[in-house]
């Protein structure tokens, strides 16, 4: 052992394997390395550090997780054809033909929108369902697109490919809902999900707590309580409602739209299954498509 | 079903028809990328739900944002950089609300739990994610893209937005503050034997 220098540590060592260590400074430290098996071992060891993190095997996506971004990204095409549709009608209609005649399909023409939004309505209630919850549930009144989306979804232009897509959705959501996913923690008493862009609004009145633990159980309470027996159904959500629960849920199956309080404020309960629980989100009254102004959040 | 065909539309291609207003292209371009840029979310952010939402975050962002795509990288570096700027401002998100953070505290009490037990050291996917949440979230992002999926410092450098001496300096700062923690790891071997995880099945 050469005693020119004292021991390298792991941090020197680290820097001068990214390089970053050159000139007089990087030559004295090769040379140590060179005649100090103390310092040769840590380098080894520091060496095995990036190669142990290569070696870690890349998690696959759950089917979870790709059910509902194939869920977002539906909901993003069917948006942007409408908005396309809407600002300028003649090169939509023309994108669409060219992106149909691309694939084989005859040119567009006036009558197919009706006839694209007859087969696709159903078609696009499984695209929903796909985000892991049964078909059945779906079915409910809660659960059917309303005209304007179903409407969207038809200006997705091809119905043939995009049916395909669909079915491959659905055959992916088969396995865990029948066994991986659990059980919702509610689901044995047929509480229903909903999606984010229909859902039932009702007005509890409660007034949510800034208490953590106060207010897990007033949504508990509430959770529980079922539609049929509660106080008083609102007669439909504002607009900037819905778009709250768009931003805020996603793609993640609705269990509960709330009009209420927080802290004497008025707010906004929003219940939503995510992968391991149920999240509650708060909203103020500023929570909108962009801003969320989340009171509070509460996991349940 | 997973990426793209040999002979498929490039990359480039494909988000050129989206911005063109073709309605499949971006969900394939998305499909086939997607287990790579789950995986950068879910180790920047160490949360299932939180990589799920900046996922989602990205992915919205990406698609909507298309047209600013410019072409002075792959569309795989833009993407990438998209999903570590969602998963960041996840991470800043979830510190601004502290009764949701899972606090390093955890972490590192669950690494402690693990000193001394090397019996506990056979599922190394999980000890390297414990590990990992104890870096500094830029250092461990600079580590995920680098190290775990394998990005040249100057790709790197571009999806993180920084210069490629400062991702050389994070990396240089994650290795050597995560040694002590995964060196158990790599047992008392050499380095270039401990690494594969055949071998490293010794338990």
């Amino acid at each position: 052992m050469r005693g020119q220098m004292t021991h390298l540590d792991s941090s020197v060592l680290a820097e001068f394997r990214a390089g970053l260590i050159t000139g007089r400074r990087g030559a004295r430290i090769t040379a140590h390395l060179a005649g100090c098996d103390r310092c040769r071992a840590l380098d080894d060891q520091l060496a095995g550090v990036s190669a142990l993190l290569a070696s870690v095997p890349a998690p696959a996506m759950p089917d979870s997780v790709a059910q509902r971004l194939d869920t977002v990204l539906a909901a993003e095409v069917a948006a942007r054809a409408e908005a396309a549709g809407r600002d300028d009608p003649e090169r939509a209609g023309s994108d669409r033909s060219r992106a149909r005649k691309a694939h084989g399909h005859r040119a567009a023409h006036r009558g197919f929108r009706p006839l694209a939004l007859r087969v696709l309505a159903p078609v696009a209630v499984v695209v929903l369902a796909a985000g892991g919850y049964g078909l059945s549930r779906l079915a409910s009144p809660g659960g059917q697109m309303t005209a304007s989306s179903a409407g969207s979804a038809a200006a997705l232009g091809r119905p043939s490919s995009t049916a395909a897509g669909v079915s491959r959705a659905a055959s992916r959501a088969e396995a865990p809902v029948a066994s991986a996913v659990p059980s919702p923690l509610k689901g044995a008493d047929g509480l229903p999900r909903y999606t984010a862009s229909n859902f039932p609004f009702v007005a509890s009145g409660t007034n949510f707590s800034s208490n953590q633990a106060v207010r897990k159980q007033q949504v508990e309470n509430d959770l529980n309580v079922r539609p049929t027996s509660r106080p008083s159904q609102a007669p439909s959500p504002t607009s900037a409602v819905r778009e709250c629960v768009l931003n805020l849920a996603g793609g993640h199956p609705v269990l509960l739209v709330e009009s209420a309080f927080f802290e004497g404020r008025p707010a906004t309960l929003i219940v939503v299954q995510t992968g391991q629980g149920e999240t509650a989100w708060i909203a103020g009254p500023g929570c909108s498509a962009t801003n969320r102004d989340v009171l509070a959040t509460t996991s349940v | 079903m997973r990426g793209g065909d040999a002979d498929g539309p490039s990359d480039q291609e494909l988000l050129r028809r989206h911005v063109a207003g073709d309605t499949e292209a971006f969900g394939e371009l998305f499909r086939r990328h997607r287990d790579r840029l789950w995986a950068v979310a879910l180790r920047t952010v160490c949360d299932p739900e939180e990589a799920a939402d900046a996922l989602q975050d990205a992915m919205v962002s990406a698609f909507r944002r298309a047209g600013d795509f410019r072409g002075e990288s792959a569309v795989t570096t833009w993407l990438h950089r998209i999903v570590v700027n969602a998963s960041l401002d996840r991470l800043r998100r979830r510190a601004a609300r502290p009764a949701l953070s899972t606090g390093d505290e955890q972490a590192f009490e669950a690494l402690a739990a693990q000193d001394g037990d090397p019996a506990r050291s056979s599922d190394t996917r999980l000890d390297v994610d414990a590990a990992l949440r104890i870096l500094p979230e830029q250092q461990r992002a600079a580590l995920v893209v680098v190290d775990m999926l394998g990005f040249s410092v100057a790709d790197a450098a571009a999806i993180l937005g920084t210069s490629p001496g400062t991702v050389k300096s994070r990396c240089a700062r994650a290795r050597a503050r995560l040694l002590p923690y995964v060196s158990h790891l790599q047992g008392n071997r050499s380095a270039s034997e401990s690494v594969s995880p055949a071998q490293g099945a010794d338990t």
